[in-house]
């Protein structure tokens, strides 16, 4: 952890990060996966780059989170903002960036119409969930539902 | 937020789409790849597009806290001609940036990046539409020296590489690795210019700039992210695509890039007259940074792909260590690695116009030698172009003496298309400009 407290910035993700966000990524995954960051970061980047922020400290991003506005999306026709993907790095955690770049985040939404923002989380990952729950995010009344994709038969013989 | 979208009135709407179809001929095939692509995303529209709800009042200059400009009329006569300059070097680039483009889209060795560069260039039209929006929404006529905003919109769309209003945009690509370099750097210096735009005392191009900076943020990572997969590539061993080709274009690309903030000690009308909020050397004094960002982060990426073994940490000390020592580590050479030009590299404007200095910021006094040494960093394809030759003669002769600086600058002849819009039937000669006082913008 470092020693002195950093000035933080939160700020409109932008290209260069892309190096950044795989480090944080990897810190806490543990695995390098440059090329998901570069599809997903040109994602976010083409539709809207201000629903997507960065935290720096110390001179280097610490923080992401990523997400976008969408609507007409299992039948929500309202604009939801959607919160996709974050991450801090393990040394800046206890400082409220999740926070913070949730906030900003949350007044883009606004401000471009929207009145709900949602989420996923998995149900086991308790230490997400904790982090969503305490920006004040409550289940849904939408349920999400899966079904895995049974072998067909000439793969399952 | 609220975004409001205009259209062109017909004729203009369908001078730009006549436009489009000779420089954009690949536009149907853009809006046909569109869903496989860039799926979720709002299909392309052309419009002007408006944000409603930027500040009312001007932040900077002499006019610091009176209400916007809402019309030409209320500026005075000298600040419609300096904006009205700006808005037309805009639209210029706009439009000569997909000129550019179209010669070497087609050589892309990956769709994904095609489709990409198209999409760039389809907003790029938009964003030349939205120059015309303001020309053609309000009348100019008391900057334009009667011009009307018809003429204005024509002589634009008659421009071909080589007569735009700026360097970079005069060149032609040399491959599709130019198509690349040239999102990744000289639309950079577009970023900056819409950002120090927001805050403009004219208010119909404040609101221009929001939507326009939305969509750069895209034409950015178009640049950046196939340059990281190509180092990648490269670093593994890839012979198609390489670390020097890739140098070689940023060689190119960089100094006319540094060109379009203007002359590093200007700008300081933009900020009086409240249009930008940064003068030319600070502006590109933060972009030279960002661009040292970039190449840093694209080393990592070559690094980390050369080897697979190291942390994080572990590359970045490497890297370190390769900028401090400039020797060797395990097989790779610190010119396998990207490196950020001298500021004064192969500069023919501004403050360092004309002198010789290296890629490195080493200087000579021998023009030939300098020439070879510019023959060591820049392409084959881009040495036997016109604009080289031009630039060795016009060297030669201010090394002689035989021209200032100043002449030697205004004397670099342009390509210009003459006659109307359509390129189809219109003859294109060179032509050497009269003088004229150089405008620090």
């Amino acid at each position: 952890m470092p020693q002195v407290e950093a000035a933080v910035r939160v700020r409109p993700l932008d290209e260069l990060d892309i190096g950044a966000i795989v480090r944080i990524d990897e810190r806490i995954t543990g695995i390098y996966r440059p090329e998901v960051w570069e599809q997903r970061v040109g994602y976010y980047l083409r539709r809207d780059p201000d629903a997507s922020q960065v935290a720096e400290a110390d001179g280097r991003v610490v923080g992401f989170m990523l997400g976008d506005l969408r609507a007409g999306e299992f039948g929500l026709e309202e604009p939801s903002g959607w919160i996709e993907r974050f991450g801090i790095d393990p040394d800046y955690r206890g400082r409220d960036l999740g926070k913070r770049l949730f906030e900003t985040i949350l007044r883009h939404f606004r401000a471009r119409g929207a009145s709900t923002v949602r989420t996923l989380v998995d149900q086991k990952d308790t230490r997400v969930a904790g982090f969503l729950g305490a920006l004040g995010f409550t289940p849904s009344g939408l349920l999400a539902l899966e079904i895995q994709i049974p072998p067909s038969a000439q793969e399952s013989s | 937020m609220k975004v409001e979208q205009h259209t062109l009135e017909r004729k203009y709407h369908d001078a730009v789409e006549h436009w489009r179809r000779h420089w954009l001929p690949d536009y149907d095939s853009l809006m046909a790849g569109w869903e496989k692509y860039f799926p979720k995303d709002d299909r392309f529209c052309l419009c002007a597009k408006m944000e409603c709800d930027t500040p009312d009042r001007v932040s900077v200059g002499e006019h610091a806290g009176e209400k916007k400009r809402l019309a030409p009329d209320e500026l005075t006569e000298d600040e419609a001609r300096h904006l009205l300059a700006i808005i037309r070097a805009q639209a210029s680039t706009e439009f000569g940036s997909i000129q550019q483009h179209s010669g070497t889209l087609a050589r892309a060795q990956d769709d994904e990046d095609r489709f990409w560069v198209l999409r760039v260039m389809a907003e790029e039209l938009r964003h030349g539409y939205q120059m015309f929006h303001l020309l053609l929404s309000q009348d100019w006529s008391k900057a334009s020296g009667g011009v009307q905003g018809r003429e204005m919109v024509e002589e634009i769309l008659s421009m071909g590489t080589g007569s735009h209003v700026l360097d970079a945009f005069n060149l032609e690509y040399d491959s599709f690795v130019d198509n690349v370099c040239f999102a990744a750097l000289v639309d950079r210096v577009g970023k900056y210019q819409l950002t120090m735009q927001k805050v403009c005392a004219y208010k119909p191009m404040a609101d221009s700039m929001p939507p326009m900076l939305r969509e750069e943020a895209f034409h950015l990572a178009a640049g950046v992210i196939p340059m990281r997969r190509w180092a990648k590539r490269a670093a593994q061993g890839d012979v198609l695509i390489t670390m020097p080709a890739m140098q070689r274009s940023v060689n190119k690309w960089y100094p006319r890039a540094l060109e379009m903030f203007g002359d590093e000690r200007g700008g300081d009308t933009n900020v009086k007259m409240g249009f930008k909020d940064m003068k030319n050397r600070p502006a590109q004094d933060l972009y030279i940074e960002e661009v040292r960002r970039m190449i840093r982060d694209i080393n990592l990426r070559y690094l980390r792909a050369r080897f697979p073994d190291y942390r994080p940490e572990k590359a970045e000390q490497v890297l370190d260590e390769f900028e401090r020592t400039r020797g060797r580590h395990q097989g790779v050479a610190y010119e396998d690695l990207l490196k950020l030009p001298d500021r004064r590299f192969f500069r023919r404007k501004g403050e360092p116009a004309w002198t010789m200095v290296g890629v490195d910021g080493d200087t000579f006094n021998d023009v030939e030698e300098y020439l070879r040494h510019l023959a060591r960093q820049l392409s084959e394809a881009y040495l036997a172009s016109r604009d080289m030759r031009l630039y060795a003669e016009t060297l030669r002769g201010v090394a002689s003496g035989q021209l200032t600086v100043e002449d030697a600058t205004r004397r670099m002849p342009k390509l210009k298309r003459v006659g109307g819009t359509c390129p189809c039937s219109r003859s294109v000669r060179w032509v050497v400009e009269e003088p004229a006082v150089e405008d620090r913008r």
